[in-house]
């Protein structure tokens, strides 16, 4: 973590002059879309791609070093891609990342038993596993699309449960999608969380995205409506209490909320994006995007000797990060609004004053949402 | 709505040769899993070719029955900025 810190300084100067030049320290990739769920929100689980195979996979990763911190396996739902354990410990084996994070709808049985194989030989990372929770009972089932989702749901969170007792490694998070269907019981989906015995419970704001089909459908809250939704989630975080690294992950969460709102109200970049600098997606068929939202086609990894440098460094991104530092796109995409809020030197300000400040992000009440872990 | 940059930037993009087939070969399978897909649109460029604005833009086809982008003799090829919309039962409902 402290060499992510170090280079905060350089993906500045590399934003803003181009040097020195840097490979992401976030990274997404997703083998595949293919999904079981239907969700309302979401139509990656409809498309077909030529997919990379693993020895694709092992080259390109090969290619991108030890820099990423951070990598996302995302999807389609990811635990169904057949290669998905050795395709972590790919990533575990070139670019021993800080922190692997697979989401997933917790639909498939064999989950479990394929996280347990990719905790038995990633042992130096954290390997977050996060569940999707839309509503607690049969309204989750419908925004996903699958009857006996939350059955299941509660089946799987005990399962990963067992495994976090079995591996220090693995962190057990609920994530739930703020759209339009569930913007009004968030209070349900907090209520549930907290009675949980989850590691974490963070949001995402429901956005038209290019890599989901999802441009022109009405998905994304009101902002009046998100803003009471997450004004009330807020309100819990700040009635408890943080230690260690949770109270420095909260900070930022807090931030995040924040800052969504604050998008969806002035409907501009509020604070400068860094998707094609220090963050990037690599989509099932190698093409790399700087970011999902947009998916501008970097160029395709197939095309290019599997060398995600070559992209990165080559002259079509010119033109991609050109148009991002001109502000011509804005969202509250989390993944990079999470590496945006660490180069956005304000944001750093603040999350540190809440930490050091004693008496900040803490309450009277326990969580037991976030102090089963500190880390 | 939210957002409304990603609908310019998107019809701004290239189309990929494959663009008609791969995208409404999606859309097809979608209604064949029961997703919550009802057909698909096709947002008109106001600019575009004469062809495509003669297209009726509320109209919502089948995937097998929706005209394919570019239409054949766009001027504009590639750089067509028609594109398709899945249509999703919930708007429907909401309309009626």
């Amino acid at each position: 973590m402290l060499g992510v810190l170090a280079r905060i300084p350089l993906f500045l100067a590399y934003r803003r002059f181009g040097w020195p030049q840097l490979l992401p320290l976030n990274i997404t990739i997703s083998p595949s879309p293919k999904c079981n769920s239907r969700c309302l929100t979401c139509n990656i689980w409809m498309k077909r791609e030529n997919e990379l195979s693993l020895d694709e996979w092992e080259k390109v990763l090969a290619s991108l070093g030890t820099t990423p911190y951070w990598f996302t396996i995302s999807g389609g739902e990811p635990l169904m891609y057949p290669g998905i354990v050795e395709l972590a410990q790919l990533v575990y084996k070139y670019n021993k990342p800080g922190i692997i994070n697979i989401p997933t709808n917790a639909i498939l049985t064999s989950g479990p038993a394929r996280v347990r194989r990719i905790l038995e030989t990633c042992p130096d990372t954290q390997l977050v596993i996060n569940l999707s929770l839309d509503g607690v009972g049969q309204k989750h089932d419908l925004i996903r699309g699958v009857p006996g989702n939350f059955e299941k749901f509660e089946e799987r969170l005990a399962q990963y449960y067992e495994l976090r007792d079995e591996f220090p490694n693995l962190t057990v998070g609920i994530h739930s999608v703020i759209s339009v269907f569930s913007v009004n019981h968030l209070d349900e989906l907090i209520d549930y969380a907290d009675e949980s015995a989850a590691d974490q419970f963070i949001t995402e704001i429901a956005e038209p995205r290019i890599e989901l089909d999802t441009v022109g459908l009405p998905i994304t809250p009101e902002p009046e409506d998100y803003a009471r939704a997450i004004d009330r989630l807020m309100d819990y975080v700040e009635s408890k209490q943080f230690k260690g690294l949770a109270k420095i992950t909260e900070a930022f969460r807090m931030e995040y909320y924040k800052l969504v709102k604050q998008i969806l109200d002035e409907e501009e970049q509020t604070i400068d994006c860094y998707a094609g600098w220090a963050s990037a997606q690599i989509y099932a068929d190698g093409t790399v995007w700087p970011c999902c939202v947009r998916a501008d086609n970097l160029g395709n990894l197939r095309e290019s000797n599997y060398d995600f440098r070559k992209i990165w460094f080559g002259d079509a991104i010119k033109q991609v990060r050109r148009s991002i530092a001109n502000k011509e796109c804005h969202c509250p995409l989390a993944n990079a609004a999470y590496t945006n809020m660490l180069h956005d030197i304000p944001t750093l300000a603040r999350v540190g004053t809440k930490v050091i400040k004693p008496d900040a992000i803490t309450g009277n009440k326990s969580t037991k949402i976030t102090e089963n872990r500190s880390a | 709505m939210s957002f409304n940059w990603l609908n310019r930037f998107q019809q701004e993009m290239n189309k990929p040769a494959d663009y008609a087939e791969k995208t409404l070969a999606a859309y097809k399978l979608g209604m064949k899993a029961k997703g919550s897909i009802a057909g698909v649109q096709i947002r008109i460029d106001p600019d575009g070719c004469e062809q495509c604005r003669t297209l009726d833009p509320d109209a919502i086809y089948h995937p097998d029955e929706a005209p394919h982008l570019p239409l054949p003799h766009c001027d504009r090829a590639t750089r067509c900025q028609c594109v398709y919309r899945p249509v999703m039962t919930y708007q429907i409902q909401d309309e009626t």
